[in-house]
């Protein structure tokens, strides 16, 4: 399991591919900086911004070829006698690129928004930009961490940017579910560092490759994994410990939303399954009850999205049913054949990605029609259907991959889950994953019905900028493609340490 | 047994910590936090971490402190009026009951982490610094659930980190004492920004629940 991590590698790391990583890690920041001082909100400011956010994606495309033709790459960044570890290998590139190309279609999606949906009151707007960055960087850190203080630090660093930017709408609502949700997150961090300290305190080393070789079961190792973990669930929004999540959105900006659900809570969960799957590889029974938690989560989420009677509380409670889906690896991915193992991991990470790019796409067309039609409740789309086709349309094709329907990158994500879960003969998962299905099915279509009512008159309702429906609709196709292309990812994932 | 001056060195914080947690006057609560961060910037200078000390005293005591006292419109040098709505006072009486209820998942959590810790030595030295860190930790979280007040929960949840904090150190002091600094180092600034945004939060949402007073046909926001 540490190999499929990319925790341990025989070759040492080329020289470039540090300096790679540590300018994969910088350049968000330093453009979120660069945001403040150049407010881009329109004209000239946008298209050199655009310019060299993609510039920025350079490093990680030459961390890729590094990658793809060494192997998995690891290294150790000594501070004064601080050694962090770090490591790239196909999942960390993966996710790096998910949060790069997210991060860059909310960015160019927030000019737009803001100027047409927020008219830009207070200091909020220009502080949207470096929070940006910073998120960005604290993922990146995230992704790239092989030791648990290099993940504590970007795991806070991430948490406090994020409520940062929950509350940068700045009226009463939002900050009231910031507050919340800043308790939250501080809470959960505390049980990470206790859980943390408990490790350090009894093996006296936190990179996760050493620790995977000295620690053994015993009560030191339960309280610690039961305090990391609840510190993770509880801020990656899972089943009994998900309260939180809807009202957090509801008064949320929609690029901020977006990433949100795409990119925050997914580090949360990756650091949980990463932990397990180093530490307790072989604890099946308490793997099988966070996958519990998980089938929990989706029909709970699924059943809240159905009744939900605002726009974003369908697709935030959406978001804690589709998380149901990862939740359900760890039963398939601890304790289980290598056989199983391989099927599941790719599902895992398949469905991790395809959860994002649909979720950050629904979550945009969802902004795009409540700024439309001015209303934030699913009963006012009534004849959205004639008015805003391509909103729509992003939501649909969001939609296919959120339900799992072929050619989608959800479909096969949840079909490679079917297929574990059928040869590990752990058949709950079956049924879950076919109540989750219909579910969603069910707050989909629940959300088209009310758009396709036709004897209504809309009044008045404000055209939406072509730009902010475009960027919905690419993310919303890429859901779609990865589906057909997914053998590309699936490739990435299989590169291990040593061999390329 | 551990000498006298450290069993009373491990003794002051938790019962500085009792009286912040448990006292309803908001600016004396806030007053004794200040103290209680230099019992604990104390303790770190007799367990030989003055690099911790300093730090302790700067953002635990210093600039926490002064993040608080903004909370509450105390400034330095005058009472900001505007203030006004802030109550100096927690309105919400601590009920003994519901205290007890509350002490029960505490217990729980502390019964665990002392399982835990069983099997792992504590040397003389560091023996009163675990002590009191599990009674922080406790205490902590029993007012973390308890008060509504969002500034009491700040303190406790400060109080909470700082036992962690204590508890880490008595854990790794002999062992990896390195790794042990860099996550209290980033703790302590972890708390003191959280503790910064939820002080800022506090003022504003008064501010804005004032003006929501103010003008009550004013008041629906286009959402």
């Amino acid at each position: 399991m540490i190999e499929r991590l990319g925790l341990v590698t025989t070759q040492l790391p080329t020289t470039s591919s540090g300096v790679m990583a540590l300018l994969v890690v910088l350049l968000p920041l330093l453009l979120g900086v660069l945001g403040v001082a150049g407010r881009p909100t329109r004209g000239w400011p946008v298209v050199l911004v655009s310019l060299l956010a993609l510039l920025a994606l350079l490093p990680l495309l030459v961390l890729m070829q590094l990658v793809v033709t060494h192997g998995t790459q690891v290294w150790v960044l000594d501070l004064g006698g601080l050694a962090l570890h770090w490591r790239a290998n196909g999942l960390t590139l993966l996710l790096l690129l998910l949060t790069q190309l997210l991060v860059l279609a909310s960015a160019a999606y927030a000019p737009t928004y803001l100027r047409a949906a927020v008219q830009a009151q207070g200091s909020g707007p220009a502080w949207l930009w470096p929070l940006m960055g910073l998120l960005a960087s604290s993922l990146s850190v995230i992704w790239l961490a092989a030791d648990l203080l290099a993940l504590y630090i970007g795991l806070e660093l991430m948490g406090l940017t994020a409520v940062g930017l929950m509350l940068l709408p700045g009226r009463i609502e939002a900050l009231t579910a910031g507050v919340r949700y800043l308790l939250l997150a501080l809470i959960g961090s505390l049980a990470f560092l206790l859980g943390v300290a408990l490790l350090l305190g009894n093996w006296g080393r936190l990179d996760l490759a050493g620790l995977a070789e000295v620690v053994e079961p015993g009560p030191v190792l339960w309280v610690a994994m039961a305090l990391l973990s609840a510190g993770l669930l509880l801020k990656a929004a899972a089943f009994p410990l998900h309260a939180w999540l809807a009202p957090v959105h509801g008064s949320a900006w929609t690029p901020v939303s977006a990433l949100h659900a795409a990119l925050v809570i997914k580090a949360s969960f990756f650091i949980a399954l990463q932990l397990w799957l180093v530490l307790a590889p072989q604890a099946a029974a308490a793997a099988w009850v966070v996958g519990g938690m998980g089938a929990a989560a989706v029909v709970w989420g699924g059943l809240l999205a159905w009744r939900a009677d605002k726009l974003k509380d369908v697709v935030a409670w959406s978001t804690v049913s589709q998380l149901g889906y990862l939740l359900i690896g760890f039963p398939l991915l601890i304790g289980t054949v290598p056989a199983v193992v391989s099927i599941a991991w790719n599902g895992v990470w398949l469905q991790l990605l395809a959860h994002s790019l649909a979720k950050a796409a629904m979550f945009l067309a969802v902004g795009n029609l409540m700024l439309a039609t001015g209303e934030s409740r699913v009963s006012g789309l009534a004849g959205a259907s004639r008015r805003f086709p391509l909103a729509l349309l992003s939501f649909g094709i969001a939609a296919i991959s959120l339900v799992g329907l072929p050619p989608s990158a959800g479909f096969t994500a949840k079909w490679l889950l079917l297929h574990a879960a059928l040869a590990a003969g752990q058949w709950p998962w079956l049924v879950v994953l076919a109540a989750g299905t219909l579910l969603s099915a069910a707050y989909v279509f629940r959300v088209f019905r009310y758009s396709f009512v036709e004897d209504v008159e809309l009044e008045d309702y404000q055209t939406v900028p072509l730009r902010m429906d475009l960027i919905a609709l690419v993310l919303a196709l890429a859901s779609l493609l990865l589906g057909l292309t997914a053998t590309w990812p699936l490739a990435l994932l299989q590169i291990v340490g040593g061999a390329p | 047994m551990p000498p006298l001056d450290d069993v009373l060195l491990a003794t002051l914080p938790v019962l500085l910590a009792a009286f912040v947690l448990i006292d309803r006057h908001l600016v004396r609560a806030c007053s004794l936090f200040v103290l209680f961060a230099l019992a604990v910037a104390l303790t770190w200078w007799k367990l030989g971490l003055i690099w911790l000390a300093l730090l302790e005293t700067l953002l635990g005591a210093a600039l926490t402190g002064a993040f608080l006292f903004h909370a509450l419109g105390v400034g330095l040098i005058r009472r900001t009026r505007a203030a006004g709505v802030i109550h100096g006072m927690d309105p919400v009486p601590l009920i003994w009951r519901r205290g007890l209820v509350h002490l029960l998942p505490v217990l729980a959590l502390l019964g665990m982490l002392s399982a835990a810790l069983a099997s792992l030595p504590a040397s003389e030295s560091s023996l009163a610094a675990r002590w009191s860190g599990l009674v922080l930790i406790g205490q902590g979280l029993w007012a973390f659930a308890l008060h509504t007040h969002l500034l009491r929960r700040l303190l406790a949840f400060n109080i909470t980190g700082t036992g962690i904090f204590l508890l880490l150190m008595s854990l790794v002091a002999d062992t990896a004492p390195a790794l042990g600094q860099g996550l209290v180092i980033t703790g302590l600034a972890v708390a003191w920004l959280g503790t910064a945004l939820g002080a800022l939060l506090i003022r504003r949402l008064a501010a804005l629940e004032q003006r929501h007073e103010a003008t009550p046909a004013n008041g629906g926001q286009a959402s």
